[in-house]
């Protein structure tokens, strides 16, 4: 017998996680609306950093690692390790993540920010010995399987590194400025741990989803070494050297290997069976446009920056916010409404299809929630990035009061979907 | 992909539940199981009132295979009283993109 057994302990991982961080995006929000000003400034700032953390880990770390309990076992194409190490990674991630927040919000690098980081870096490591033990179980390798397995080393090594940081506010572990590791903290979190988790998941997903007949994974191998290769490089080459010329090459090599993964995408486009793209998927499309907006900015963030240009920072806050608030959110608004109602859909109808009519997974969600919800988070590009280049604090108030609404519908058709009542339209 | 001889004396039988199944769909595509192809027979024990179903699915580790084959139970046991259904998935031949059936592909815009 194959296909995935959704048991209830399953399904409450999955949901916990998923309102977790749909709490956590509407926190966000509201925490962008306190901090206006400070995004016309450095990004080393008190509200930024725990902006930053909050959307890193509380509202894209915790739906992944929700959706990663459900998806994981697809991808891999075996069953969860452990459900009860699962808990215990929340149980150890949701403090973790408050304290750090908070005390990055009020600036108190002392005992509670010290807990935090160590709370969340055992929930990673738990977190990753799940998936390790999940993937020994099965015998074929596959490409999918190595861009989740380094995606959660690097997000370890992330984390490690962040809680290094953290402690180094108090003790003095390295000789160099915070600053120099800031950056090969954020590129291991969001080169190595979100490009590379996200890029495995999608390209086992994005066909299904799409009945795609493409079904080589050669791009993908390409796409693997590349990106790692130039992560590794960029670590190495900026720990010894800061940035330089070279970074130029790295870039270049990391850029190609997310193009290889568009190309892989476009291709299943492409040779897609199902025509129709509905609403979530058109906004995973909007995720990899914002992917490459965000891209195209690092070359600006090296040419400044070698120049001593000021404007090397605001180039880095664009990048951040295009990679943070862009692609990863844009991805999670519409994978949510992919994944989410299949999970409650397979709980209501299992035991009911076949026999009476049911509704489809797509009717589970409100459909005017999330065009509307579509159409607040396109107002928050085409308002916060701009109003953050040009320093208007206009755009970025507008950006901002779109993101609130986008983050209350979503969180409005979340509950839509997990309150659905079961109903039948009678006999088959 | 099957078969049904003329001979049988259940082919009838067969051929019923073989339409009726196409009242299973998938909840991803919104296609019926009979014109996606992935039914690739029927097999009954009249005396016994037993079917089995063997069939696939688009991929082994389909999210929702279990719901499919659930569905497909229910269905026959539904429709056919007295008859109790088994699902047999079988991964030979191999589910591909030309195992869609015309009206199938007529479905999704092909």
């Amino acid at each position: 017998m194959s296909g995935i057994r959704q048991n209830p302990g399953l399904y409450k991982i999955v949901v916990t996680h998923y309102v977790a961080a749909a709490f956590c995006f509407l926190v966000l929000s509201v925490m962008m609306l306190f901090s206006v000003k400070a995004f016309a400034g450095h990004y080393f700032h008190p509200q930024i950093l725990a902006i930053t953390h909050m959307a890193a880990l509380g509202w894209g770390t915790m739906i992944i690692l929700g959706a990663s309990y459900q998806l994981i076992p697809v991808v891999l194409e075996t069953d969860l390790y452990s459900e009860k190490l699962a808990w215990i990674t929340f149980a150890l991630f949701l403090p973790g993540l408050v304290a750090l927040v908070y005390s990055f919000w009020v600036f108190v690098p002392g005992i509670h920010m010290q807990c935090g980081a160590i709370l969340l870096l055992l929930a990673v490591v738990l977190f990753t010995l799940n998936v390790y033990l999940t993937a020994k179980k099965k015998k074929q390798e596959t490409i999918q399987e190595d861009f989740i397995f380094s995606a959660c080393i690097c997000l370890c090594l992330t984390v490690a590194l962040g809680a290094a940081l953290v402690f180094n506010f108090t003790i003095s572990i390295f000789p160099q400025d915070q600053l120099h590791f800031l950056k090969l903290h954020a590129h291991m979190g969001l080169i190595g741990w979100f490009l590379l988790m996200l890029i495995g998941v999608s390209s086992k997903l994005v066909p299904m989803f799409l009945v795609s007949s493409y079904q080589s994974t050669k791009l993908l191998t390409y796409s693997y070494y590349l990106i790692v290769g130039a992560l590794l490089s960029f670590l190495v080459d900026s720990y010894f050297f800061g940035l330089s010329l070279r970074t130029y090459l790295i870039f270049t090599i990391g850029a190609t290997g997310i193009t290889c993964y568009f190309i892989f995408i476009l291709k299943c486009l492409r040779s897609r069976l199902r025509k129709h793209i509905d609403l979530p998927m058109m906004n995973s499309f909007l995720s990899f446009i914002l992917l490459k907006i965000a891209t195209l900015t690092v070359p600006f963030i090296i040419y400044f920056h070698l120049k001593n240009n000021p404007v090397t920072i605001r180039f880095s806050m664009i990048y951040g916010e295009f990679m943070l608030m862009g692609w990863i959110t844009a991805l999670i608004l519409g994978q949510t409404f992919k994944t989410l109602p299949f999970i409650v859909w397979v709980k209501h109808y299992e035991h009911l299809t076949g026999k009476f009519k049911t509704p489809m997974p797509a009717d589970l969600f409100a459909d005017n929630l999330l065009k509307a919800q579509t159409i607040s988070y396109l107002i928050f590009c085409l308002t916060f990035m701009p109003g953050c280049y040009l320093l208007f604090l206009p755009l970025i108030y507008i950006g901002i009061a779109a993101l609130m609404v986008t983050a209350m519908l979503y969180l409005s058709n979340i509950f839509i979907v997990l309150f659905h009542k079961t109903i039948t339209y009678g006999k088959l | 992909m099957a078969n049904f001889d003329i001979t049988d004396p259940l082919s009838f039988l067969k051929e019923q539940m073989m339409e009726t199944l196409r009242l299973v769909i998938d909840p991803e595509l919104h296609i019926n199981i009979i014109d996606l192809g992935l039914v690739y027979g029927i097999e009954i024990d009249a005396p016994k009132k037993l079917v089995n179903v063997e069939m696939t699915l688009s991929s082994s580790y389909c999210p929702m295979g279990e719901s499919i084959i659930s569905a497909v139970k229910n269905c026959i046991e539904g429709h056919f009283e007295g008859y109790d259904a088994t699902v047999d998935l079988v991964w030979e031949p191999v589910w591909s993109y030309d195992s869609i059936k015309d009206e199938g592909k007529r479905l999704l815009g092909l």
